[in-house]
């Protein structure tokens, strides 16, 4: 016990004095995980110097009556207890009476050891070491060496902002959306929209989310949308171009070409009750052409892709030609080059229409098939063909309304775009930039420049004479290339429709040329009456009252005193977008303009 | 189970008559504790002792008291150069009958006496010495055709002269190996001195008794072998035998460098059996380790040669004896 603690004292400082210092790296250097992991291995070198000391101090043999002969040596019995602990082993036969008389000596004196004292187990000098190399290392890792990092700042959110005007712009178009629309696709697709300006409303969402939603809203919207349109116009187009081959389906056929759906399908239907009565059903010849302008509408798609597939064949071998003689005659490249471009441009024409062609043929499969059958039951019996001609009125009644949902995810798409457009003009400029938007939906709702409307129209009245700018032209946009619109702000009118409830009245002030909008209003508006020397009279005319409502000018002027409400400006409203819509579809506009267009208009939108 | 009883009243009787041995000898002899103890240690033992010290010590003094008190034929020899070995062995002498006739008659030398002193012993020359030794040895002389015994006990002391070296005949290795112990007469102290010279140069004179008888002494001898010798003290003397040797496992440094041949197995003889009768002094029953190292001086001095190195260093072998007992542990690790 004693030289296994001697020896472990010995070797201790070892490990310790490693551990110490491989903790002091760690700690100073803060190395890194690979460099942890080699302390580690090499640690275990002085662990195994020291198991080993002690396991050969444990395992070493032990000369036999040691610890007794260290006793006798200490308290000075000349190996009395040794000798007889030696003797005792000897069998009693064989012990000599010397030998029993040392035992019985032995044990006489064996009570007065003291083992404590003759074999102490001193402390040994390294223990010292070992308890400072010990305390080393627990106050080594105790303590915790702070480094100090940067940690990035925390991502700000910052929430989109949108006025409630907007907000309730776009809650409007999806409640309108909604109750047009009973696609199921559709109304998903709006309800995703409507979710998507709920959290807008509620500061859920920062810019980067408002644009990923509404991508990824717009991709599920567009796809197939076109595609379906084009391919189904396609096919009906094909349809027609048969059906109108026989005067029984003449009316539809011209429905058809038009893409008048209820129309068409109307016409078929008639087309069966004529089938079905037994008076003035149609002859023969009419019948026989009625079955093959069904039987070739029927097969106009197939063949449509036959040919396609046809034309397809013809030029890839006129490509192979074309690489093959590259190939041959590398020096005629220049003549070759263009050729081959040529063709896989009309490859990739053909590989389109294909595509629609496909598409078209998938879509309308079903009425081909019913007129096929209609074409094959019409010479049977007339009745069945009826029915079956019904049922492909039917399919057109579902396709129109296929085409109606389209057109509702055309309407939602382009609001989206309408979205986009107006988050981005928002988000390009930086505050300017939202200041002269502010100030754009002030002006273009009759307010000064003076305090926030509220989108309501606060009637103010402005200083403004016949069209005369107030301080100036808005100018929109920053920078070179931004441009002044001069906008036309609504005059109130005295006494014309109600004011709403809390609209400060006009103030009847003057206000002075200034920067700022006035708050007053001018009885010059119009100006004095010109003094013409002439001879001549003055004429009031006065338009007699037919009773069909103010005039024009008359709702636009007083529409934003008024809050944009009424069914008088909602019509007025109405003729104005639709020209404007049909200028900027007709790229009348300059495209920087299209968005301030727009936005006017959704600014002055009549309201509830 | 054995008597311990017995062996208690044996090793009491023991003490009691070494007691009174001690103490009648120390009558007439000054000190020399250790030489005495050496002397009756050698004597129990049954074998001889070589004493060495200066004339004038008391060393026939001592041997001649030694067989006073034990009541011994005592014979003293004087070892000369011109001494014959018939001298000391006898010889064979043509005695005339009172009624006629001559016969062969063997008349016994000193040799032939229970305690015999060989008085500088390497005066004699080698074939003397060899005469003397092989009567030590046997304990019996042969002259002739006839093999004459020596009586027990037998005990030869002899002496030499360290002082007067030129014309001896230093007693060869083999030889030397036969006496039990080497002693060392010291000269005495001053106080010893002043004893001595009290005790010699007065009217007084002191006479012995004899305290022991014959048989006793050989019962005390036979008791000596009796005495039991734990194993590990029987190995330690083997260990202090084995380093007296240059190859020794455990032969310290000194011993490698200057010593030539270390101790026969005689030396561990006499250091058992002395350490043997050491017990006994003490009135232990068995020997121990201190016992051995006590005596292994005594036992190992004239056993163990110096190489020429050793010699010339003036290395005495009693130095190499103690690094011995210093260095070698009482067990092995």
């Amino acid at each position: 016990m004693a030289a296994v603690f001697s020896r472990s004292m010995l070797l201790l400082p070892l490990p310790l004095g490693y551990a110490v210092a491989a903790l002091t790296l760690l700690k100073a250097l803060r190395l890194g995980q690979a460099a942890q992991r080699n302390l580690l291995i090499l640690g275990a070198l002085p662990v195994l110097v020291l198991v080993v000391g002690v396991a050969r101090v444990l395992l070493a043999r032990r000369p036999a009556w040691r610890g007794s002969l260290a006793l006798d040596e200490f308290h000075g019995f000349q190996d009395r207890v040794t000798s007889a602990l030696t003797f005792s082993q000897v069998p009693e036969p064989e012990r000599s009476p010397m030998m029993q008389a040392a035992i019985e000596d032995g044990v006489s004196v064996a009570g007065s050891l003291d083992p404590r004292r003759a074999v102490p187990i001193r402390v040994p000098p390294e223990a010292g070491l070992v308890a400072v190399l010990a305390l080393g290392l627990y106050g080594l890792s105790m303590l915790e060496v702070r480094h100090y990092r940067q940690l990035p700042p925390p991502a700000s959110f910052e929430p989109m902002q949108m006025s409630a005007d907007d907000i309730e712009l776009f809650r409007d178009v999806a409640k309108e959306l909604q109750a047009k629309n009973d696609d199921p696709n559709a109304l998903v697709a709006v309800r995703r929209f409507n979710q998507l300006v709920e959290d807008i409303a509620e500061h859920r969402l920062d810019r980067h989310e408002v644009f990923q939603r509404m991508g990824d809203l717009e991709r599920d919207l567009k796809d197939n949308v076109d595609l379906d349109q084009d391919a189904r116009d396609e096919g009906l187009k094909g349809l027609a171009r048969e059906l109108e081959k026989s005067g029984l389906t003449k009316p539809a056929a011209a429905a058809l070409d038009e893409k008048r759906l209820a129309d068409a399908e109307k016409a078929l239907r008639e087309l069966a009750e004529k089938l079905k009565k037994k008076e003035g059903r149609p002859n023969a010849a009419e019948l026989d052409k009625l079955r093959q302008a069904l039987e070739k509408a029927s097969r106009s798609n197939e063949e449509r892709l036959k040919n396609i597939a046809d034309r397809r064949r013809e030029l890839e071998d006129e490509h192979k030609s074309l690489l093959k003689k590259k190939g041959e005659q590398p020096d005629a490249g220049a003549n070759t080059d263009p050729k081959l471009a040529d063709n896989e441009r009309r490859l990739e024409h053909l590989d389109r229409e294909k595509s629609r062609a496909e598409h078209s043929q998938k879509q309308m499969s079903e009425l081909d098939q019913q007129l096929a059958q209609a074409a094959r039951d019409l010479m049977k019996d007339s009745q069945q063909s009826a029915q079956d001609l019904e049922q492909g009125a039917q399919d057109i009644n579902r396709m129109a309304k296929q085409e109606a949902s389209e057109q509702q995810k055309k309407e939602l798409l382009k609001k989206l775009q309408e979205m986009r457009e107006l988050m981005r003009q928002q988000g390009k400029g930086g505050k300017d930039q939202m200041q002269r938007l502010a100030k754009f939906g002030q002006r273009a709702r009759g307010q000064s420049g003076q305090g926030q409307g509220q989108g309501q129209g606060q009637g103010q009245g402005q200083d403004q004479a016949g069209g005369q700018k107030q301080d100036g032209p808005l100018r929109l946009g920053s920078g070179p290339g931004s441009v002044s619109i001069e906008i036309p702000v609504a005059q109130s009118r005295p006494g014309e429709g109600p004011t709403e409830p809390g609209d400060k009245p006009g103030s009847g002030q003057e206000h002075g040329a200034g920067l700022g909008a006035g708050t007053g209003h001018n009885k010059d508006l119009a100006g004095a009456a010109t003094d013409l020397k002439g001879k001549t009279q003055d004429v009031t005319a006065a338009g007699a009252d037919t009773g069909q409502g103010a005039a024009s000018s008359q709702v636009i002027f007083g529409a934003a005193e008024r809050g944009f409400v009424g069914r008088g400006y909602k019509q007025v409203f109405t003729d104005y977008q639709t020209v404007a819509e049909q200028a900027l579809s007709k790229d009348e506009i300059p495209s920087g303009y299209r968005f301030y267009v727009r936005r006017y208009f959704q600014l002055i939108r009549p309201r509830d | 189970m054995p008597d311990a009883d017995q062996a208690r009243e044996e090793v009491s009787e023991f003490q009691k008559q070494i007691g009174a041995l001690r103490e009648e000898i120390g009558r007439v002899i000054v000190g020399n504790r250790e030489v005495i103890d050496g002397v009756l240690s050698c004597m129990l033992g049954s074998s001889h002792a070589l004493l060495e010290g200066v004339p004038g010590l008391g060393k026939t003094m001592l041997v001649r008291t030694l067989a006073g008190v034990l009541g011994l034929e005592f014979s003293r020899i004087q070892f000369t150069p011109d001494l014959m070995p018939a001298d000391i062995i006898g010889t064979v002498v043509l005695d005339e009958a009172v009624a006629g006739g001559r016969t062969l008659e063997f008349r016994r030398g000193p040799i032939f006496a229970n305690i015999v002193l060989a008085d500088e012993v390497n005066r004699a020359t080698p074939k003397t010495q060899s005469a003397l030794l092989e009567a030590m040895q046997e304990h019996r002389v042969t002259v002739g055709r006839t093999t004459h015994t020596i009586a027990e006990p037998y005990f030869v002391l002899a002496t030499q002269n360290p002082l007067e070296m030129e014309g001896t005949y230093p007693l060869p290795e083999a030889q030397l190996d036969r006496f039990f112990f080497k002693l060392e007469v010291p000269f005495p102290s001053r106080d010893e001195l002043h004893a001595i010279i009290d005790r010699t140069t007065t009217e007084q004179h002191a006479e012995v008794r004899r305290v022991l008888t014959r048989e006793q002494i050989l019962s005390m001898q036979a008791l000596v072998r009796r005495v039991p010798v734990a194993r590990h003290v029987q190995d330690y003397a083997i260990r202090v035998l084995q380093a007296t040797h240059p190859n020794g496992e455990e032969a310290p440094e000194l011993v490698k460098r200057f010593v030539r041949t270390g101790a026969s197995p005689r030396g561990a003889q006499a250091m058992l059996l002395g350490a043997k009768v050491r017990a006994l002094f003490d009135g232990r029953f068995a020997a121990s380790i201190d016992d051995v190292k006590a005596t292994a001086l005594a036992a190992l001095r004239h056993r163990v040669l110096l190489s020429f190195e050793g010699e010339a260093e003036g290395v005495a072998s009693d130095r190499v004896i103690a690094e011995i007992l210093k260095k070698l542990p009482a067990s092995k690790e």
